[in-house]
This record gives structure tokens, sequence and C-alpha cells, in this order.
């Protein structure tokens, strides 16, 4: 696949010296736009935020060193105590959760002799589409105490007294993962269901001539065959849901008090209503830390990364 | 209750047992089936028919499906009352401009990865690969800072910033192009095609489809965005959908109706979008994770 000049002789000499030169600079040239915003948007406000998270700074004047003292107060702030507590119920709720649900999904819709198979992907991977304002707008009605569809279903099929769904603390974080799984098990679904495509067949009919059973088909191949896919499938869950912020911020507003309050949302309240940027970036920096660990152990756990590319 | 349980086998158990087990576990199927299909599609159904209701008949028990006095009134009032279409143009421009631009250069650094051997290639690889790990939650604090810094904030270029040229688009691309025949581009250079016209003439038409499939995520990526123009847009008069959509709950919060008709209409491109190239996105969205 390397690439080597056309044949001289072809074109004129000094035409085809130049071009050959442009052949080696031209992945440089077209490497050049991504590494521009990379530097400028991704890696340098990076960079920013670690410098900000040792320095208290309110908008405006200049940036006072303070060491670690934005980190220290994070450990004795309740408010961020509350968001990393939710915040790891969201993430736990979608990997224990969500995740199971779509990969029995993915099962079911790829078993033999399933019809309109393409109208239910299609139907399923549909939430994913809608912004999560939107999603958070409905359930915002769908759950509401007094007129939501949801309490009336209940009250009119089991009797049930009305839920508070989004205002007392506990129902606050059960029905932000219900939201979430509503939106994403569709959406990892489809991972699954093309990580199970991909499984030769050969593997199941000799396994069955063994005298496998299907369950013991499914643990000693589906599961183990899937791994890749699935290590995928718990980073995208992992980095998305410590990031949530639309689904506190609309359907509760991090409340009742600070019950469903997320990490990017304490960030977004730290920097944008009151103005201690420092205590943000650190928040943020120490997010990053402990997403970046984890990932780093999943990967390690399901055994990728050694044999990438 | 898997892939592997009806697979036709050999064994000793009588034939009908089976094909009896065989069927009652098809019917299992369906009926999860049509169980997450109810879940998935009726939050939708009920939002969407409400939007047709008056404020009355939205919470009516049991719920009508079908409205039983149907209104456009809701939608009428959507666009005198607050200027829904500066917001929904504003939204479908950045959106669409924000991924032409992303796709092109996506596409352009995924060929530089995917056809050339270079020195430096691998350092390279690895940084942009290294960029997937950097949470948005780190950078939103400090971008914000940089942009208003750039004297940016409230202008509809720094809207695009944090989804300029995503590294997952040049993962994707790049597994996309390689499958492209090296022969292929050979045979263009010995017809004297310069470096970055065999990116556009030969390279682009051969994977038309994927890069349908990144410029519809791009599209949704934005347009479906909150965060990152709750913080750099205050005016507004330069809001987007999702800003103005929150501002109605915010405003308009016991106008059930008002709410409704826009999220229904904010939704619209996207599901127009997402049913017309759905096989696309959704085939584009995995290849790169089952090939990885």
């Amino acid at each position: 696949m390397a690439l080597t000049a056309p044949p001289s002789g072809v074109t004129a000499p000094r035409a085809s010296r130049r071009r050959a030169s442009f052949v080696k600079i031209a992945p440089y040239v077209f490497l050049t736009p991504f590494y521009v915003v990379f530097l400028l948007f991704i890696a340098g406000p990076t960079l920013f935020a670690i410098y900000l998270s040792l320095h208290s700074w309110a908008g405006l004047g200049s940036f006072s060193f303070v060491g670690f003292d934005n980190y220290t107060n994070l450990f004795t702030n309740d408010d961020f105590h509350a968001a990393a507590g939710n915040t790891a119920w969201y993430v736990l709720g979608a990997l224990l959760i969500v995740l199971p649900l779509s990969l029995g999904l993915a099962a079911v819709l790829n078993a033999h002799g399933v019809r309109w198979k393409g109208f239910f992907r299609t139907s399923f991977f549909l939430p994913i589409v809608l912004s999560p304002v939107i999603v958070a707008l409905l359930f915002n009605i769908l759950f509401d105490t007094g007129t939501g569809l949801v309490n009336g279903v209940l009250s009119s099929v089991l009797g049930v007294p009305p839920v508070g769904w989004l205002d007392t603390p506990v129902w606050a974080k059960v029905t932000i993962v219900l939201v979430l799984i509503w939106r994403y098990t569709g959406y990892l679904m489809i991972f699954f269901l093309a990580g199970l495509q991909n499984i030769p067949r050969e593997l199941y009919e000799a396994a069955s001539l063994d005298g496998a059973g299907p369950f013991r088909q499914f643990s000693r191949i589906t599961i183990p065959m899937l791994k890749p896919v699935t290590a995928f499938v718990v980073v995208i869950v992992l980095t998305g849901t410590a990031q949530i912020f639309e689904e506190p911020f609309i359907l509760t507003n991090g409340g009742p008090g600070n019950a469903s309050l997320s990490i990017t949302q304490f960030i977004f309240r730290a920097a944008f209503q009151r103005q201690e940027f420092g205590l943000a970036a650190a928040a943020g920096v120490l997010l990053f830390i402990v997403v970046f660990a984890i990932s780093r152990v999943i990967a390690s756990v399901f055994g990728i990364g050694k044999e990438s590319q | 209750m898997t892939a592997v349980s009806y697979r036709e086998d050999a064994r000793v158990t009588p034939h009908r047992n089976k094909s009896r087990g065989r069927k009652l576990a098809l019917i299992g199927t369906h009926v999860g089936l049509f169980f997450w299909l109810i879940v998935a599609l009726t939050p939708l159904i009920w939002a969407l028919s409400g939007s047709f209701k008056p404020i009355e008949d939205i919470f009516v028990s049991p719920p009508q499906i079908i409205p039983e006095r149907p209104t456009v009134a809701n939608y009428t009032d959507l666009f005198s009352t607050v200027p829904f279409f500066g917001w929904f143009m504003r939204s479908i421009l950045i959106a669409g401009g924000t991924a032409a631009f992303s796709t092109f250069f996506c596409a352009l650094a995924g060929f530089a990865f995917a056809k050339y051997r270079f020195p430096g290639e691998k350092i390279l690889f690895n940084i942009m690969l290294s960029s997937l790990m950097i949470p948005f939650a780190i950078i939103l604090v400090p971008l914000f800072i940089e942009v208003t810094r750039m004297g940016l904030s409230n202008q509809y270029i720094a809207y695009s910033i944090p989804f300029l040229i995503p590294a997952f688009g040049i993962f994707m691309m790049r597994q996309f192009i390689v499958s492209v025949p090296t022969e292929l581009l050979e045979a263009a250079r010995i017809d004297g095609c310069g470096e970055f016209r065999l990116f556009l003439g030969v390279v682009i038409p051969v994977i038309r489809p994927a890069l349908g499939a990144l410029f519809v995520w791009f599209f949704l990526t934005v347009y479906n965005d909150f965060l990152w123009p709750a913080v750099i847009v205050s005016d507004s008069s330069r809001y987007t959908l999702t800003l103005g959509l929150n501002s109605l709950r915010t405003a308009y919060s016991t106008e059930y109706g008002l709410v409704l008709a826009g999220t229904m209409l904010a939704a619209l491109p996207t599901l127009i979008i997402f049913i017309l190239l759905r096989k696309q996105l959704i085939e584009g969205l995995t290849a790169g994770a089952v090939k990885a």
C-alpha cells in the first residue's frame, strides 16, 4: 500500500518530481485541519482546564494561584457529593439495566423466523434521534404527578396512588434512569445486533452437533464473541451518562433539593451561575480522571487495546 | 430467547414436541418485540395526538389516540406567540453547515490515515484516538472562556466549535476508505491525477453512502444539542430550537399544547432524515464498532 511516485517517463520529469514531493506531504496537508481544530478547541482547553482548576477566578480580573484548594473544596462540598453520587447511580442504572436489555432485544431480534425485523430495528432506534430536550419535555408532561399519563394509567389499571415521579428524591433519580432506558436501549441494541450478525454460523452448527443446548451455546459462543462490541458499548455508555445534563436539567432541575443533580449540571451552575470558574474546572478535571481510569480498567478486563488496529 | 434457540439440529427429541417448542418461543419473541415497540412509540404517539387537541382534551382519561375535536390552534399559536420559525431556520442552517464541513474534513483526514504511509503516522493516529477520551464536560468551561475572549459569544460561528471534525468521524471514514481498492488510486495517479483530485474524484464517489451516514449523524448531534448553545448564547433573538423549546417550558409551562406542538415540529426534520436514511445510518454507525 506504500505510495510511490508515478513511473517516470509517463509524465514529464519535472512535473513528476513535483508530484512525487506532493505525494509525500499530501497526508500532512489532509490532516492539518483536524489538528488545528484539535489544538485550538480540544487540547488547548484541556490544558487550560487543568490550569484553571489550580486558580481562583470569578470571570473578571486576574487568576490567583490557589494550589489544590478547588479540589479540597470539592471534597467538602455537599452539592458536589450529591452530584457525584447521583451521576454514579445514572451510570450504574445505564450499565446494569440498559445494557442487558439492549443485548436481550438484539438477541430476540436476531432470532430465526422473526418477522418485520427492519421495522422493529428502525422503531427501536428512533428515540435516540430525538433531542434530549424534546425527550425531557415530553417526559416532564408524561410523568407529572397530578396530570401525567403514567400516573393516570397506574391509578386506573392498578389502582395505585399517584407517584411523585419528579418531586420526591428517590423517584426523581428513578425517572431519569427510566428516560435513559427509553432513549438508549434501542440505540445500543444496534451495536449488539451487528455484533451478533458477525458471529460465524458454523460455530453454532459445530456446537449443536456436539450436543450443546441453546444456553450453553449462548454462554460459550455468543457472550465471548460479543466481547469487543460489549467493551465498545460499555465505554460509550460510561462516557455518555457520566456527562448527563439535559435530562436532570429539564426534568427536575436537579431537584428536589439536589437529589437528582448531575456532575455536568454542577459544573454548569458553578461556572455560569456562581462564577466559580476554578471550582467548575476542577470538577471537570476530576470527572475526566475518573472516567478515564474506569475506561482503562474496562479495556484491560475485556483484553482490548492490545490487538487494536 | 436467543439467536441460537431455533437452530435446526438433528437430535433425538420427537419432532412434534420440538416444533411446538419453537412455535412457542417464536410467539414469546414477538410478544417481547411488540412490548418494546409500544414502550418506544407510546410517548411519541401520545404527544403527536396531543398536539392536535385543545388543552382540555390532552389529559382526558382514558386518553384518546385520535383527537375527538382536532385543532391546529397549538401550531398557529406557536408561530404567533414565539419566533419559532427563526429558531427552526437557525438550527437547520447551523446543523447543516457544521455537518457538511465536518463530514468533508473527516473524510479527508480518514483518507490520509487509510491510504498513505508516512513518518509520524502512528503518533498522529494515537493523538487522534486519544481525543475521543476527552469528555466535553472538562472543556466546557475553558472553551467558553476562550470563545468569549475571541469575541465570538452569540456569533453563529461559535455555535459550531465543539462539533468541528470529531475524531470519531475520522476513525469511521478511515474504516470505509481502507476498503477502497488501492489499484483504483494507482490507476488514477498514472493518468496524471493529483492527490486532492484523487480524493474528490475517486474516494468520495466510492464512499458516498458512508458520507451520507456521517453527515446525518453530525446533523443530528448539532441540531439536538442543548448544553453548548445554553452556555454560549445569551441573546434570545439568536436562540436555536433547543434553547427556544426550553424557554417555552419556563415561560409557558402550563400551555402543554404549545409545548407539544413545538416538540413535534422540532422532531419533524430529524424524523424525516432518519426515516429516509435509516439503513445507511445504522449500518454506518455499527461498521466502525464491529470492524474495529
